[in-house]
């Protein structure tokens, strides 16, 4: 059954890079297989960086980037982009905010003026701040207030987890906070994080590199230089205590556990070393987590895991957390299962891991690497976000072709340190829900399945 | 200042990627499809069974056959199966439908045949080991008391209910009592009277290499019985208006499922009726998105999608509102159907939305997944590749007076069934205008 030929398909992304003169990057990746481009816009801040009581400011803020600019009126650009074909989207992670449309390759020049134009700024009223709110507040609603663990683990165990503000904060944000953003909040906060120097335009797709650097340069080279902001200290000191807390969640009714551990730091030897055991612990059946908590003990049905509760392992800056979570029967213990849990992890801190185990983790690494970049619905915006991503967060996207490299000089003595150090008891916040709503009787309607 | 608005060309044709159809003397077919540039194979095995297959009473055994199927196969154990799968950078997945069950992976370009091989395995010869049992029940009724905690499944479960009286289609919420019954033998039982060579339809899309692709779907598929032929089951949905509400006491918003039975896809209204969907509520600037989110906030993500089943289609209006304003989001909705029914929309209105349908469309015709997502769909509602060529053109020859049409005939509010998940002491009053309560 083994393919007589060794990696007849390969990944190498085409990465062209060009800095304007008020500071703005520019990153080409052409993909001729489809006529199809992405435009995206990353900018250099995210949940972490907005002001002390303003939380969700950064996220309220994206929604804001749709309200209209100088050119667009409100939810013009949303329009502009269905008309001619595409999609768009934004999202706010911890260390940026993204704008992407996936359109027909013909639409090109449209894209570059429409982002140019909102790079000038929002033109936004009150009444359109106060929408956007409403529907931020709506957003929370649906996704954390009115759903069972809708803050778990990745709210809670932030608050729990971190000690600096920065990372420890509702980034989804406080109602009241919400409630007192206003529109000289909105100037500020545009100025001191959306100027050229702080952004990175990426173009992926169907185009010619020669005439979208020319277009790049007539839309985007005039909009004024602003002196970059400066680095916010979002520093975690050394955990050297395990934590433990808990919360009863109205809404849930069976207890959930997670555990997270402080990951290395980004780019390190020892954090591609964590992405391997992340693959070898948690991810997927094969993984030594799944196997003994819900093969062998039937704790769950699933357990759950990974870096980075918005995104994956190459797309966020440390202080980051890996994490493991499940949610079980409320006639297993908590401690029965960390037991369990504590016995796997144990195995990956005192024996080298496996030839075979560390072939297999490599492959997933590669499979789930390439599935970052393989979207359905905005095709080229996960190739754009990890291109973005490492002219963000390592000064340089061509090194997106280095990741295959990094892990593949992981070693298993590497991986054995790596897991001795970070994955120690006492570097690790232990979360659980317990549930305050009752078991489910089950309605009069499932009578009508007899 | 910024520089003036750039005028575009003309959009360059819609590109329908060559698809290689094939077929067994056992009734299997397969289609293969090379597109994207990222080194992955999409591989699914669509096999034609499904949840409205089972029989009344026992709702989700689909779900429980379904969990079984991961626990190994006769060739190997549970654990050795996931080894082999994730060794090709795959991790199986099993999609359950009304209709169709879909075992797939996405795995590493240069495996796609062994992907192949080992979906053939969990199809043709499942283990079912009897000392799993138990466990896959404990897990069946762990996931039915979370779903039942989620706003968004009861309220589905609650309008599947009202529209699909005495039909499978509405026996969404199982009784665990049922469970007990739920073993290794009554999961082969099922699987092996629904399934079969003739129910069996193989896509693989992405980067691979076609012909060890093709060697491997006939290795591993010919031998396969063809199996009893599928069923449909078109069902009669139930007219509205009727309003059912489920009690969340203290709930921050009502979750709202707003719809009614609709032209399938292969009718001939089908093709306006998304356009006139898209344009009413299936897209980001659609009218009532623009109205009960951007001018009124009510909500975050209202969507109108149109769900189908072979010969049954339904549109609905999905909406998490806030508490306050359940009865003002759902008169908003009313107002927005009502005045397309009554108005032909702009011409200029509707070609934006034209190109928004053609350019999705194009979209997904160039990535491996959203290729083998419409040929499920081609597949399940007995379409052929005419349908893909033409639908550009369909989308395109859409008219003002077509659209007003189409939501006049099909469209009503005064025929909606609507599900409400809220809190009954502050959602009863403003839903009294739109009709009395079904107990």
């Amino acid at each position: 059954m083994t393919s007589t030929r060794e990696r007849p398909f390969e990944l190498r992304l085409p990465v062209a890079r060009h800095q304007l003169s008020n500071g703005l990057r520019v990153v080409f990746s052409t993909d001729h297989s489809a006529p199809i481009i992405c435009v995206a816009v990353y900018y250099h801040v995210g949940m972490r960086l907005e002001p002390r009581g303003r939380t969700g400011f950064a996220h309220l803020f994206e929604h804001l980037m749709f309200q209209g600019s100088e050119s667009m009126a409100k939810m013009e650009i949303a329009r502009l982009v269905q008309q001619n074909g595409g999609n768009l989207n934004g999202s706010t992670r911890y260390d940026f905010t993204n704008y992407f449309e996936a359109m027909p390759s013909h639409t090109l020049d449209l894209a570059l003026w429409m982002e140019a134009d909102r790079m000038r700024g929002p033109v936004i009223t009150q009444a359109e701040l106060d929408n956007q709110r409403d529907v931020v507040k709506n957003e929370i609603r649906v996704n954390v207030l009115n759903r069972p663990y809708g803050s778990f683990p990745w709210l809670d165990m932030q608050a729990i987890a971190f000690t600096n503000w920065h990372n420890s904060h509702n980034g989804y944000g406080d109602m009241e906070d919400l409630d007192a953003a206003s529109l000289d909040d909105v100037q500020s906060f545009f100025d001191s994080y959306y100027s050229p120097a702080n952004a990175v335009l990426v173009v992926v797709g169907d185009f010619d590199e020669a005439h979208a650097l020319d277009l790049t340069r007539r839309y985007f080279e005039d909009i004024p230089a602003a002196p970059p902001p400066t680095p916010a200290d979002c520093t975690e000191p050394r955990q050297e205590t395990e934590r433990r807390a808990s919360r009863v969640d109205a809404l849930a009714n069976k207890p959930a556990l997670a555990v997270s551990y402080h990951t290395p730091e980004s780019g390190s030897r020892e954090y591609y070393a964590l992405g391997l055991l992340d693959q070898v612990l948690v991810q997927g059946e094969d993984s030594l987590l799944h196997q003994e908590l819900v093969s062998r003990r039937g704790f769950t049905g699933s357990v759950d895991g990974g870096i980075n509760f918005l995104g994956h392992m190459h797309n966020a800056q440390t202080p980051l957390l890996w994490t493991v979570e499940l949610v079980h029967d409320t006639d297993v213990a908590t401690d029965t299962i960390l037991e369990a849990f504590d016995a796997v992890i144990e195995r990956v801190r005192t024996e080298p891991i496996a030839a075979a185990v560390l072939d297999r983790a490599l492959v997933k690494t590669r499979s789930s690497l390439y599935g970052t970049i393989n979207d359905t619905y905005y095709p080229g915006a996960g190739r754009a976000d990890l291109l973005a991503s490492f002219e963000l967060l390592e000064g340089d996207a061509g090194q997106v072709n280095t990741i295959e490299g990094r892990f593949a000089a992981v070693t298993p003595e590497l991986m054995l340190e790596t897991a001795r150090e970070y994955l120690r008891p006492s570097n690790r916040t232990i979360l659980t829900v317990e549930p305050g709503a009752a078991e489910p009787s089950v309605p009069a309607e499932a009578g009508g399945a007899a | 200042m910024s520089a003036p608005r750039p005028v575009l060309g003309a959009p360059a044709a819609a590109i329908i990627l060559p698809r290689n159809e094939q077929r067994l003397p056992n009734g299997m077919r397969a289609t293969f499809v090379h597109a994207g540039a990222v080194p992955l194979t999409s591989v699914r095995l669509v096999l034609r069974t499904g949840s409205a297959d089972v029989p009344a009473g026992r709702a989700w055994l689909d779900r429980f056959v379904h969990d079984y199927l991961r626990e190994g196969t006769e060739v190997r154990d549970a654990s050795t199966f996931a080894d082999a799968m994730a060794a090709i950078g795959g991790q199986l997945s099993i999609a359950a439908g009304e209709h169709t069950t879909v075992l797939s992976t996405e795995v590493l370009a240069e495996h796609a045949p062994e992907a192949i091989a080992l979906l053939a395995e969990v199809a043709r010869q499942p283990r079912f080991p009897a000392a799993e049992a138990e466990r896959l029940r404990a897990d069946l009724r762990r996931s039915l008391d979370l779903a039942l905690a989620q706003p968004q499944y009861v309220t589905y479960a609650a309008f599947r209910a009202a529209l699909y009286p005495d039909h499978p289609y509405g026996r969404v919420i199982p009784d665990p009592a049922a469970f007990e019954g739920f073993d290794a033998d009554a999961a082969r039982a099922f699987w092996s009277s629904e399934t079969g060579a003739q129910r069996a339809l193989l896509l693989v899309g992405g980067l691979f290499d076609e012909d060890a692709a093709i060697a491997a779907w006939r290795a591993a598929f010919e031998g396969w019985e063809p199996g009893a032929a599928p069923v449909d089951r078109p069902p009669t949905p139930a007219r509205g208006p009727s309003i059912h509400l489920i009690d969340r006491p203290g709930a921050e918003q009502s979750t709202m499922y707003v719809g009614r039975a609709v032209p399938d896809p292969t009718l001939p209204d089908y093709v306006a009726l998304e356009v006139t969907n898209a344009l009413l509520a299936g897209s980001f600037a659609s009218r009532i998105t623009m109205n009960i989110r951007e001018a009124n906030g009510y909500t975050y993500s209202p969507r109108g999608v149109i769900s189908s089943r072979p010969h049954d289609s339904t549109w609905i209006e999905i909406a998490d509102v806030t508490t306050n304003v359940t009865g003002a989001a759902l008169s908003e909705m009313f107002k927005e159907i009502e005045r397309l029914r009554a108005e032909a929309p702009p011409a200029e209105e509707l070609v934006g939305i034209q190109n928004y349908a053609a350019g999705s469309f194009v979209i997904r015709q160039a990535t491996p997944n959203g290729i083998l997502d419409h040929l499920e769909f081609l597949d399940l509602h007995g379409l052929d590749a005419t349908y893909s060529a033409t639908y550009v053109e369909r989308v395109r020859a859409v008219t003002p007076d077509e659209v007003r049409r189409i939501a006049s005939e099909y469209l009503g509010s005064d025929a909606m069934t609507i599900a409400v998940a809220g809190d009954r002491a502050q959602v009863d009053a403003q839903l009294a205008p739109f009709g009395p309560l079904t107990p």
